[in-house]
């Protein structure tokens, strides 16, 4: 079992271990005080916090060269560089952006690494490490059986971070999700911890019920509730943790899996979401008979976008994931029409196209310009919510990535990846940074670190060399 | 939550099939190393129950259980989170994880549903608090209550748990709101929501733990019912009366009497035919006026009316199930086929089908409709169902560098000749020949699952092949003749076990479930194939009754 889940190391602070705490309340059937007692109390007034965002778009990056099309992401040198046919709804925020080029998901090339490509993409993009063995068996005649990913997703590791930095949140971070199509290993990117995947919420509603349903609740009542609340979840959790050493080890990582959720919604409750200013409770979402219709993927991806960025407003969590379908994501975007007729083919079925196919082709650059177009709206709302001098776009930083780099040819080498954002002012945007095969386990130690965590090394060590040289 | 199509290339892992013979001794191809075949002798003396992993409850059994527990019908757990599919079915162990999302929403459910049972306080908690003290009164419903819900009886750390917040909240509150506290901690446990398992080691018999009475009681329950143990099975558990297949099975026979086993009957087949797909299989409504989105709760409700009559009130085989020339028919059905003097009702009757059209699962328009697309039939389509959820042999899915587009509809060429690419080319043909051509025998039904003659004014080419299987090869002329070859199959028949013991065990069956498999493979013969008599075998198998010793992980 992991370390990550149960204890927070937090530099120059006192360890507190959620277990060891619990361990010693085994006698006591109400934990309440105590767990209290391990609640940070949120600090640094005035002083903006700092947010970490993934976007996910899937079924490769880019067309190979050898289509022969102009090279869609940008072309230039490292300060002047020019938008391609891909990147170029990012123009209004070109100064913003880093274009990281060149980086290998070396994770995912292990020749030991079970899954077929998709699977392994999709795991080792966040974690760095190889999937463990497993019983899915992927579309692949000669890869092993896959499970979920082997260890936790950088975006958990900072969230874990930022709750131990007294700055607790409602929740320690939230999973948007666009016409996901399931929880398997070919959908989840986000690992609270090895085999433990967080799949994202792609029901607006749902989403909407744990992020700002009771906002506005009258005070008092919420009072009372908060109280039974802590009653019930606290001794509820001393209680399972006395299944530990009972059931297997195996079992044991699920329920400890599900005691770290109470905590988590424990710890939020007393947290009081300061509603008012640009922090306002958005309108409830309609409801979705079929949220994985193609004819409501766009206004979903809307609301999921609104949501997100005014959970990031209100401060309800600081690491938020927004995931557009999922590896081997097929959904039809009949709305686009490149060379002038709909798109009428599933982005995974076009992806597969070869490259001699050049209106297919062309048919996923429109695919990936739309989800461009997208990250770029994303952008914008962001920009528009003052916070202290700046918006709440200068606090933040943005990685969209993807599980393949060439969807074709399923390569996890020159991979591509987008950073919007500054993250207060530690990434200095306006550049493209190329790479000759580097680790990206490497942007994933840098991502971290400025969101404020002293990681040195992520993922499989062999695999990471330290933090991406240039670009903090 | 709907499986999108990719997904659906990625099906069953590939299957134990055994020749099932009385002796029980048979040959096993193993599922998961190197291809070949190894003896395997099953004689009763060697218990392997492969792998208990711990069940969470899915929604379909949370919210039996809290109609049972409590009364309450309203179905909370439909709005939680959606269970997650894997091996065909959302009800499996590895998959079932749980999310932040997940425990807000068992909250939030916790909290209405004990607000709701607090409406009734004096018939819930069965005592006056005000006659023999608060404590007094909470300790007996705790006692009761708790052990219906922990489905066993209070240890002291149960106890302890529920003791704990009842005393809290009495002193914080009054006595309802401790009530209401208790429901909510148990609901909200691990200890309700997941089926723990400890079993009873054996020291002479290390590795492998008989199940104590209440686990065997829940596994029963939940197999049958998807719910918690009835009072009945609870006071059998507490005489120790579940120590043997026979009193097991005697269980059994009496719970498949009760009206909760046709949920279960209900619920497994709406999985294994894959029956949500239907709620996305909108049709094209300019070639297929007769269309209504109301069609896909028509054609779902026809087949599970259908299979519930052959399982449970026919006490059918698993050749009715697959050939019967009959279904179900309401109102709503009757309009669809164009049955004139039918049923006017809502209920369901037994109506017989032109036996020259029709014979059971694979003919229902239900099938037919999931398996083509909204403006022509799928050849592809119809043929992958019948290979990975009848034969459960997984088709590998495409290739890189091929567009899996389905070729338009064009005036004047019938789809089989528009699917005729697949076979020419020898690339494509190498996967296409094990799905295309058992789907050409149902090209007399149209997208919509009707029956037809022609296709764009030509007459329909009906004639279909199978290849690559075990037993059911050859050549045959319509979904009648397919369906017909199909229920007489012993791969079928193997695969049908298979599907029912993913279901049952929440897990595929592993090379150490070879015994199991041999075991339920020779019931379900010996039974004619009657599919109460696998559900009551699946009772009796080594994985049901025992499991891996538990080694307590740190």
């Amino acid at each position: 079992m992991s370390n990550h889940r149960s204890s927070w190391n937090v530099p120059g602070r006192a360890k507190l271990d959620r277990r060891a705490l619990l361990r010693g309340l085994a006698g006591a059937a109400i934990g309440l005080p105590l767990l209290e007692a391990m609640e940070d109390h949120r600090a640094h007034a005035g002083t903006s916090p700092q947010r970490f965002v993934v976007f996910f778009t899937p079924d490769g990056s880019y067309p190979d060269a050898s289509a022969g099309l102009p090279e869609p992401w940008a072309t230039g040198t490292s300060s002047n560089f020019t938008l391609g046919t891909i990147t170029q709804p990012l123009a209004p925020h070109q100064s913003d952006i880093v274009i990281i080029k060149g980086l290998d998901n070396k994770a995912a090339m292990d020749p030991t690494g079970p899954g077929d490509d998709h699977q392994r993409g999709m795991g080792t993009m966040l974690t760095g490490v190889k999937l463990l063995p497993g019983s899915t068996q992927g579309g692949c005649t000669t890869c092993a059986a896959a499970g979920w990913a082997s260890g936790p997703s950088i975006d958990q590791v900072i969230a874990r971070t930022a709750q131990s930095v007294g700055t607790m949140t409602k929740l320690s971070s939230m999973e948007f999700g666009v016409s996901n199509g399931g929880a398997d290993d070919w959908g989840c990117m986000v690992y609270s911890s090895a085999g433990n995947p967080k799949p994202p919420t792609e029901d607006p509603t749902l989403a909407y019920k744990a992020l700002f349903a009771d906002l506005n609740a009258d005070p008092d009542g919420q009072k009372l509730l908060i109280a039974q609340r802590h009653a019930v979840l606290g001794a509820i959790m001393a209680d399972a943790q006395k299944l530990h050493g009972v059931v297997s080890a195996a079992d044991w990582m699920k329920l400890d899996q599900h005691i770290s959720s109470i905590n988590d919604i424990n710890k939020g409750l007393d947290t009081v979401v300061a509603v008012g200013g640009q922090c306002q409770q958005p309108t409830a979402p309609m409801a979705y008979a079929n949220p994985e219709d193609a004819s409501v993927f766009q206004a979903i991806g809307a609301l999921q976008m609104q949501m997100l960025v005014m959970t990031l407003t209100c401060d309800i969590t600081r690491v938020a994931s927004l995931q557009w379908t999922r590896s081997v994501g097929n959904v039809v975007m009949s709305w686009l029409s490149p060379g002038g007729s709909p798109i009428q083919t599933g982005h995974h079925t076009l992806s597969h196209a070869d490259n001699t196919d050049t209106a297919s082709q062309n048919q996923i650059i429109a695919i990936n310009n739309f989800y461009a177009t997208q990250l770029a709206t994303l952008i914008s709302q962001m920009k528009s919510i003052q916070e202290g001098s700046g918006t709440l776009f200068d606090n933040t930083v943005i990685l969209w990535c993807n599980e393949l780099a060439v969807g074709n040819v399923h390569s996890h080498n020159d991979t591509r990846y987008l950073l919007a954002g500054s993250c207060g002012g530690k990434i200095t945007g306006g550049r493209m940074l190329t790479f000759n095969g580097d680790p990206h386990n490497n942007l994933l130690v840098s991502l971290a670190n400025v969101m404020g965590s002293n990681l040195t090394t992520f993922g499989d060590p062999a695999y990471c060399t330290g933090p991406l040289s240039g670009l903090v | 939550m709907n499986a999108n199509t990719w997904r659906r290339w990625f099906g069953l892992p590939a299957i134990v099939v055994v020749s099932a013979g009385a002796a029980c001794v048979g040959e096993i191809g193993d599922p998961i190393g190197t291809p070949g075949v190894q003896p395997l002798v099953c004689n009763g003396t060697t218990i392997s129950p492969g792998d208990a992993p711990v069940r969470r409850m899915t929604q379909f059994e949370y919210n039996n259980t809290v109609r049972d527990l409590l009364g309450d019908t309203t179905q909370p757990a439909s709005s939680f989170p959606p269970d997650e599919v894997a091996n065909g079915f959302n009800n499996q162990a590895a998959t079932l994880v749980v999310t932040d999302l997940l425990v807000q929403s068992y909250m939030t459910a916790a909290e209405a549903l004990a607000a709701t049972a607090a409406t009734n306080l004096d018939t819930l908690v069965g005592c006056d608090p005000t006659a023999i003290g608060a404590a007094a009164c909470g300790a007996q419903f705790i006692q009761s209550f708790g052990k219906r819900a922990f489905r066993r009886p209070l240890d002291a750390d149960s106890t302890a748990l529920l003791t704990g917040v009842f005393t809290y909240a009495l002193a914080q509150w009054d006595f309802p709101t401790a009530i209401q506290l208790v429901i909510q901690t148990a609901l909200e446990s691990p200890r309700f929501l997941y089926r723990l398992e400890i079993g009873l080691p054996d020291p002479s018999a290390p590795g492998v733990s008989k199940l104590d009475p209440y686990e065997v009681a829940s596994r029963l329950s939940f197999l049958l019912w998807g719910s918690m143990p009835d009072a009945t099975l609870m006071a059998a558990a507490d005489a120790d009366a579940l120590g043997t297949p026979a009193l097991v099975s005697a269980q059994a026979q009496r719970m498949l009497k009760d009206p909760k086993a046709r949920d279960v009957i209900q619920n497994f087949h709406d999985q294994w035919l894959q029956l949500d797909q239907l709620a996305t299989a909108s049709k094209d409504t300019t070639l297929y006026p007769s269309y209504t989105p109301s069609l896909e709760a028509t054609w779902k409700a026809e087949t599970l009316a259908f299979v519930t009559d052959v399982v449970i009130d026919q006490h059918g085989d698993l050749g009715t199930l697959l050939s019967a020339p009959y279904t179900m028919m309401n109102a709503s059905v009757a309009a669809f086929y164009g049955i004139s003097g039918g049923p006017t009702g809502s209920a369901f009757v037994h109506v017989d089908l032109d036996p020259t059209q029709r014979a059971g699962l694979v003919t229902q328009p239900s099938v037919l409709a999931l398996t083509a697309h909204s403006n022509e039939t799928s050849p592809t389509l119809r043929g992958k169902f019948i290979r990975e959820q009848l034969l459960c042999e997984p088709v590998q899915p495409p290739p890189p560098g091929i567009v899996i587009a389905p070729p338009p509809v064009t005036p004047g060429a019938t789809t089989r000749q528009q699917y005729s690419e697949h076979s020419t080319d020898p690339y494509c043909a190498k996967c296409h020949n094990l799905m295309d051509p058992i789907g050409f025998g149902l090209e007399s039904y149209d997208p919509l699952g009707l029956w037809r003659s022609t296709d764009q004014g030509l007459p329909v080419d009906a004639s279909g092949d199978i290849t690559g299987s075990k037993d059911a090869n050859g050549t045959f002329v319509g979904g009648v003749a397919l369906a017909k070859r199909l229920a007489t199959s012993n791969e079928v028949r193997a695969c049908v076990v298979a599907q029912w013991f993913t279901y049952a065990q929440g897990r595929p069956a592993a090379s150490a479930d070879a015994c199991s498999t041999v075991q339920l493979q020779a019931a379900f013969a010996a039974a004619n194939y009657d599919i109460q008599a696998l559900l009551i075998a699946l009772s009796q198998t080594d994985a049901f009754l025992y499991r891996n010793t538990v080694v307590p992980g740190m």
